[in-house]
């Protein structure tokens, strides 16, 4: 055996290499980081200027107009009040719905387990694929469900471009994809919930509303909410459905945040609003992920032990 | 030469001091216990050793040259974790022989360092195993070997006993003297267990409150208890104290209202209010004395512990043989007399012991 | 709940079934949509029966598309090819670039580290778009439009956080002890970082290669920006497809089966990992 064979003096590393090794390897992700925050002051700087690709002789620095525009603007409310109730709606559903599948499925069968598995599959579609699909079925000359809502006694359904239907559409689809992504979470939270007060309750013969609205949703709640947050800062700004199933319309009436922005880039070339656009979508979403961040933060700690 | 020391080695986490200039010299193949403990920063004492955390400030010679900035895999030192550390995804033999391949040993050197490793610890049938399949044992034995097998000069073992049973922690602490004098290595042993280090140690440093409070032989730490703290670390049942003040010529006490003449003269402590400890082993029963009632009786191996009532109410235990000539019963009143050997005076403002 | 009635069994299973039914039924209907010649799939009341066919899959394969008007060429094949390219090299070079992040996130716990992590963690929750729209034109400045290169650049912005956070998880869950008896037994930092720290991480870090390739496949708006036809992955070719194509909707079934089959059976291989993936790391499944 070498007994501490060791040869000349061991090397001394300088404490400027060790210091410097972590900064070293998170080198690249720091300019991902520069990456991301120069066009992202880019457009924070675009959204004071009057900036429209087709009238570039126009450019010229604004300071806030546009946004001070907004106020004034019925197209501008309409893109709010319908990414609000856009984001609301899908989120409240998928949680009640989500909820509801992950109770169901909770017991760890394995038919269970199946499902739940299968379940998975909406959620790894594509969603502007998946809006093709719900496409393909709504159409009004073949689609399977266009038939079976006509046999139910609605002969002339036009879901996505009818103004009636159109944001039940896009909503049903949304719910179709994203309800497995509330279940799954939810899923885990309640498989990890102690046994014992369920247990205990179900010895003195407590009433299961009473156990659900007393014990299991407090118990459940941090990771209802980092669930809810979730899905709510994606669907406020959801494009791809939208955009796949009726590119916004019919008329305004799917306008929403991301979906304006990029008509207003691309067909409008107005970049100045589309910017403030952005800005303003972006401190929403801003504001509601550290919320966000915070109880995700939480629940990472339990999982992992460490901050 | 000493091989290994610490000139004022100090270590905090942003604010929080861990420790503050430890000094420290261990001489070559001399192992020194350091006893403390849990949350008094024995094992990032170690890893500071071992180079895998820096110190906040301070020096660490290895035979005499500054190895502050060496990085852990040249200073060739060994160490056992308390969780074993085991990489799990290697046999034990794997384990064993990776700081031989490290050193880039033939495989022939390889494989008898393992082997011989293997050997001394009694794990030579386990080494095709994976980690999880091994028992605490023969995990914490399977971490000696990896920790002694490239023959490192320094061996740092993190209270490598703390998580197996307890029978095997005996049998361990037979072995354990042989195996580290065999192998020759001046050692550093963590440990919160007195007895594990009275049985270990060259030299027992007590880690207490950010430093050493004391660095002595176990029989010094034993007989002659920097203070307070260090005596009661050190005994089971451990030392019996009382407040009381010394007279004024500094020759006696008063416990439980009689006088009690004292072998040493503290004379510069003379009317000071000190505390008064005697070690249960110390105490003897006598003709007269001073009187105590005897509230329990407790047999305790091949000892006899009894729990006593002095008057003024004073709680002391006792430590007799069990072949004492008479084991008195519960309820009757005995008379107590003290062994120089096992008492101690302390300043009770300090802590400090009073010498003699 | 072991006394659960038989009433209350039958309600369970109708409301599974039910649920079952609702998630499941598109992708079967689509599937069959997929083998059918467009005179069947337009027959009024639509029907299970039909006489299966592959010709929808071999047109796309092909390239070749029969139509009313004659033959017309697509390049389905070319958009599939795109999204293949796409989103691996968009995840082999986030785990090049991310994994040693991740580590360097884990181990040292350091002010940029944590800062550089949660920009990109905010950035993750941003409106893409926002990033998007001025990158589109300094991309025209740069001559980066439509290239592989600029795609699989902003494609980092998928999958490079997720890959931080979540290996980031598992190597915190590693002991560091475990790290330090390897460097202690003579080995470097780097080869630490190789023969331990990597081998013991990688479920984790497989798992979340696997998911962000789901993403960056399923990614739409990135490429919708900044790609023309000839570059453009599956998600955007099929909406271009549609409008191409017209009335092919057999063949417009078969892409979407062609473009979702990869995600469903990679879903399949990370499935043990996915809640933990979708939660970026927040909740272990």
């Amino acid at each position: 055996m070498t007994s501490s064979a060791m040869p000349g003096r061991p090397a001394k590393q300088s404490r400027f290499a060790r210091k410097a090794l972590p900064y070293l390897l998170s080198l690249p992700a720091l300019l991902m980081c520069i990456g991301i925050l120069i066009p992202f002051f880019t457009a924070v700087y675009y959204s004071l200027l009057r900036y429209r690709l087709n009238l570039p002789a126009m450019k010229g620095f604004i300071w806030f107009q546009n946004y001070i525009n907004f106020f004034s603007d019925p197209k501008f409310w309409n893109t709010l009040k319908i990414s609000l109730v856009y984001a609301g709606l899908t989120v409240v559903l998928e949680l009640l719905l989500g909820l509801a599948i992950a109770m169901l499925l909770q017991k760890r069968t394995r038919l269970n387990n199946f499902i739940s598995i299968l379940l998975l599959l909406p959620l790894m579609t594509a969603p502007a694929l998946a809006a093709l699909m719900w496409k393909l079925m709504t159409n009004p000359n073949f689609g399977i469900l266009s038939y079976l809502v006509s046999i139910l006694g609605f002969p002339d359904m036009k879901w996505g471009s009818d103004p009636a239907t159109a944001l039940f559409t896009v909503t049903l689809v949304d719910v179709w994809v994203y309800t497995p992504f509330m279940m799954i979470l939810l899923l885990a939270g309640l498989r990890s919930l102690p046994p014992a007060p369920f247990e205990a309750a179900a010895l003195d013969g407590v009433p299961r509303s009473f156990v659900f609205f007393r014990i299991t949703l407090p118990m459940l709640m941090p990771y209802i909410l980092t669930a809810t947050l979730f899905r709510l800062l994606d669907s406020i700004q959801q494009f791809d459905i939208i955009y796949a199933m009726t590119q916004g319309g019919p008329g305004d009436k799917l306008l929403v945040f991301q979906v304006q922005a990029y008509l207003d880039f691309f067909q409008a070339t107005n970049v100045g609003r589309s910017a403030a656009l952005m800005i303003i979508l972006w401190a929403i979403t801003y504001a509601l992920s550290n919320v966000f961040i915070k109880q995700w933060l939480k629940l990472r700690e339990k999982a992992h032990g460490v901050g | 030469m000493s091989q290994l020391s610490l000139k004022s080695l100090s270590k905090s986490f942003g604010s929080f001091k861990v420790f503050e200039n430890l000094d420290l010299q261990v001489a070559n193949g001399e192992i020194v216990v350091i006893f403390g403990g849990s949350g008094t920063g024995k094992t990032i004492l170690l890893r500071l050793i071992a180079g895998v955390e820096e110190p906040t400030s301070g020096e660490i010679q290895i035979d005499g040259e500054d190895a502050t900035d060496i990085a852990p895999e040249h200073r060739n030192v060994g160490m056992a974790f308390q969780n074993f550390a085991l990489f799990p995804h290697m046999s034990a033999a794997e384990n064993i022989a990776s700081p031989l391949r490290a050193a880039k040993a033939s495989e022939d050197k390889v494989m008898a360092g393992v082997a011989k490793a293997a050997k001394l610890l009694k794990i030579d049938h386990v080494l095709g195993h994976a980690p999880r399949e091994l028992s605490n044992g023969q995990k914490q034995r399977t971490a000696l070997a990896r920790a002694l097998a490239a023959e490192p000069k320094i061996l740092l073992l993190d209270d490598p006993l703390r998580n197996v049973d307890a029978k095997l922690r005996f049998e361990m602490r037979l072995e354990l003297p042989r195996l580290l004098r065999q192998s020759g290595a001046t050692v550093l042993y963590v440990t919160q267990d007195y007895k594990e280090a009275m049985a270990l140690a060259d030299r027992i440093a007590v880690l207490a409150g950010g430093k050493f409070v004391q660095v002595a032989t176990p029989e010094d730490i034993y007989l002659r208890p920097a203070n307070l703290g260090v005596a009661r670390l050190f005994g089971d049942p451990s030392i019996n104290t009382t407040d009381t003040v010394l007279s004024a010529d500094g020759r006696s006490v008063t416990l439980a209202g009689k006088p009690l003449a004292l072998a040493a003269d503290h004379a510069s402590h003379a009317g000071k209010p000190v505390t008064f400890g005697v070690r249960p082993e110390a105490v003897s029963l006598v003709k007269s004395g001073i009187p105590a009632e005897v509230m329990a009786v407790t047999p305790l191996n091949e000892r006899v512990v009894l729990l006593l009532t002095a008057q003024g109410g004073w709680e002391l235990l006792a430590s007799l043989p069990s072949s004492a000539a008479s084991i008195p019963d519960p309820g009757s009143t005995v008379h107590l007399a003290f062994a120089a050997e096992g008492t101690h005076l302390f300043d009770k403002a300090t802590g400090e012991r009073l010498h003699g | 709940m072991d006394h659960t009635s038989t009433l209350e069994k039958v309600i369970r299973g109708i409301l599974l079934a039910l649920v079952v039914i609702f998630f499941m039924f598109p992708i079967f209907w689509i599937f069959l949509m997929s083998f059918q010649t467009n005179e069947s799939i337009l027959r009024i009341p639509p029907s299970l029966a039909f006489t299966p066919t592959l010709e929808n899959y071999i047109a796309l394969v092909t390239g070749q598309m029969k139509t009313a008007a004659g033959s017309l060429q697509l390049n389905f094949m070319q958009n599939l090819w795109n999204s293949v390219l796409l989103s691996s090299a968009s995840v082999i070079i986030s785990l090049i670039l991310g994994v040693p992040a991740a580590y360097a996130f884990a181990r040292f716990k350091f002010r940029l580290g944590e800062d550089i992590a949660f920009t990109l963690l905010s950035f993750r929750f941003a409106p893409p778009l926002l990033v998007l729209l001025p990158l589109s034109l300094y991309f025209k400045t740069l001559g980066l439009t439509n290239t592989y290169i600029g795609l699989i650049w902003v494609y980092q912005l998928i999958c490079l956080p997720l890959i931080l956070w979540i290996v980031r998880g598992y190597f915190e869950d590693l002991s560091p002890d475990i790290e330090h008896a390897h460097r202690i037994a003579g080995y470097s930092w780097f080869q630490t970082f190789r023969k331990i720290a990597v081998p013991l991480a990688l479920p984790g870090i497989a798992a979340a290669g696997l998911l962000a390739f789901i993403f960056a496949w399923n990614n739409f708006v990135f490429a919708l920006v900044l790609a023309s036809a000839d570059k453009q992955p599956v998600t955007v070719g099929a909406l271009a497809f549609v409008t191409a194509s017209g009335i092919q909707y057999g063949q417009i079934a078969a892409a979407i089966i062609f473009s979702i089959i990869p995600t469903f059976v990679l879903a399949m291989f990370a499935q043990r990992y996915l809640v933990e993936g979708l939660s970026l790391g927040a909740v272990k499944g």
